[in-house]
């Protein structure tokens, strides 16, 4: 299956989408990409620390509601639509921790309706909720112990899972090398996942290392493959960040209004497909830099 | 003694607090820098632990982010980022948890949130991250920031993380796990800790050279300071070495601050 293909397919309006990755590593971007020229609208993000991911879409005007841990890209600064659609008001935003988020993928996952956790007690994160209509969390007296209160929150089980890994197969079995973040629960959690790889392998190499997959067949709607498809943020063994690139697009972002608006006309609209985007702006040299890079670290 | 900057002496006294063998959960910016120094000193043995998923990694040089691959090299496991926000730190076995702030107000809470009405924020910060989690279960709350008044608010716009909340025992009354934690928060002027009898913080050493009327001119709320008056230790020539030999192109130790070396070097002479 193509990428738009993928994603024409279980992507659509209103949609909730879990997207993967952290920060500066295994965004998937190149989906995120797609999803933009396909245009699908008020959609619904998951996700724990999203960074490039979110702030494309947001950016592109497709986002109506953020339930997350925290937008931002470290040291190349913060998620600027983001925060500026926050500012302005023009989008929803549910803040919960990283616990918080992951737990309520872990409760999706395995079928329950909710989590406890011991995080958020004092915090005003219970105490600001975006919507009348949503009920954030619960606070209960733990039936096992006197004095002792704890924090239910719920589950998510997104229309669609989006995450970009280092190996899968056409069946859908998933690899995934160094850091999963909430991966794993999220994959497991939602309806439908389309997963982005660098290296396609063939399921007798899947059934020869079965304990090296970490997410199995049954959670995976689409497997396709896309080298470079997390660029410019890294892929654990496979290419390192982009500073450069994300520097290009946090010139844009920070700036907004028909700045951004020509960074994506340049670089998502014009490009009809993710690779064209690639072959714009990571010419082969670049790649191999980046890939010594990563190299060099492991 | 050789120059450095009251922002190097800030990232090597955070060090300092971190203890060899400790579990450390650490955080973007800052964190990240003052952690792998303490790992090439004085404490060869901690457990450096971030939200990405990676337990024990030997750090290189300079890691930007909380998923930068130098931050993966020679870990012991890559995990999930439920590994380590829930099995080590929701479980009780991280010492310390290291915190780069925006906001901290007296009582230690720390707002990374919203700056104004968090509805429609003047300035909408990052978020909480695992912040709030790192706050709520770590036995050792480190924080690393530099002095600014806007940063020391009398009460934080949003509690995102907590401190003691509201008093001394404002943490046991709303169910936090960890009732009382060491709290310490290193700027570049001073190291204020939280007074267990009040909850809120007071200073407890003072960078070489500056005065408790500076650190209290540069706070938003009146600060109690222990007695005798401490100052921080200066840093050996090696540890500046080896600080500088961690972040070499700058991605931390600002440029402002590098000019500022000169100037504080000659104030010492």
């Amino acid at each position: 299956m193509t990428l738009r293909d993928a994603i024409a397919r279980f992507v659509g309006r209103g949609s909730s989408i879990g997207l993967g990755g952290q920060n500066i590593g295994r965004v998937p971007v190149g989906p995120v990409h797609e999803i933009i020229r396909q245009g699908h609208r008020d959609l619904v993000l998951y996700g724990c620390n999203l960074s490039i991911s979110m702030d494309l879409l947001v950016g592109a005007g497709l986002v109506r509601r953020c339930e997350s841990g925290t937008g931002n890209l470290e040291r190349f600064g913060t998620t600027f639509c983001w925060r500026r659609a926050i500012e302005s008001g023009s989008i929803e935003v549910e803040d919960y921790s990283h616990l918080a988020m992951v737990s309520r993928f872990l409760a999706g996952e395995m079928g329950v309706p909710f989590m406890p956790i011991k995080s958020l007690l004092g915090s005003d994160i219970l105490n600001h909720c975006s919507r009348t209509d949503f009920k954030k969390f619960e606070l209960i007296a733990n039936p096992w112990k006197n004095d002792d209160i704890v924090v239910l929150v719920p589950a998510v089980t997104p229309d669609v899972s989006i995450i970009h890994v280092q190996k899968a197969d056409a069946m859908g079995n998933v690899i995934i090398e160094g850091f999963a973040t909430h991966e794993p629960e999220m994959v497991r959690a939602s309806q439908h996942t389309i997963v982005t790889c660098e290296e396609v392998l063939d399921t007798d190499e899947i059934r020869n290392d079965p304990e090296r997959t970490t997410i199995a067949f049954p959670h995976v709607s689409a497997v396709v493959h896309q080298p470079w498809g997390a660029y410019p943020t890294s892929t654990y063994r496979y290419y390192d960040y982009d500073a450069d690139e994300i520097r290009r697009y946090q010139a844009a972002a920070r700036v907004g209004g028909d700045a951004y608006r020509r960074y994506l006309h340049e670089y998502v609209y014009e490009c009809p497909t993710f690779d064209q985007y690639l072959a714009k702006v990571c010419p082969p040299g670049r790649r191999e830099e980046l890939e010594l890079s990563m190299r060099s670290v492991l | 003694m050789g120059h450095y900057t009251l922002q190097e002496l800030m990232v090597i006294e955070a060090a300092r607090h971190i203890l060899d063998g400790d579990v450390v959960f650490v955080g973007g910016g800052l964190p990240l820098l003052a952690t792998t120094f303490a790992q090439r000193t004085h404490a060869a043995n901690l457990c450096f632990v971030v939200e990405s998923g990676a337990i024990a990694p030997l750090v290189l040089p300079t890691p930007i982010s909380v998923s930068d691959p130098k931050l993966m090299h020679k870990a012991v496991r890559l995990g999930t980022l439920r590994d380590v926000l829930g099995c080590l730190l929701q479980r009780g076995l991280v010492d310390v948890g290291f915190l780069g702030g925006a906001q901290i107000d007296r009582f230690g809470n720390i707002n990374s949130t919203a700056i104004g009405d968090y509805r429609r924020p003047a300035v909408r910060l990052p978020g909480c991250g695992g912040a709030n989690d790192i706050a709520s279960h770590a036995r050792r709350l480190l924080i690393v920031t530099k002095h600014e008044q806007r940063r020391f608010p009398t009460a934080c716009d949003y509690i995102t993380s907590p401190g003691y909340l509201n008093g001394p025992d404002g943490r046991q009354k709303v169910g936090l796990p960890v009732t009382h934690p060491s709290l310490t928060v290193v700027t570049d002027l001073a190291v204020l800790e939280i007074n267990p009898a009040t909850g809120q913080l007071q200073v407890s050493q003072l960078m070489p050279g500056v005065s408790v009327d500076v650190v209290q001119e540069k706070t938003g709320f009146p600060l109690t300071v222990t007695r005798p008056t401490r100052f921080v230790q200066v840093p050996t020539d090696e540890e500046v070495h080896t600080l500088r030999e961690l972040d070499p192109t700058g991605v931390y130790l600002t440029p402002e601050a590098r000019d500022e070396r000169s100037v504080h070097g000659q104030e010492k002479q």
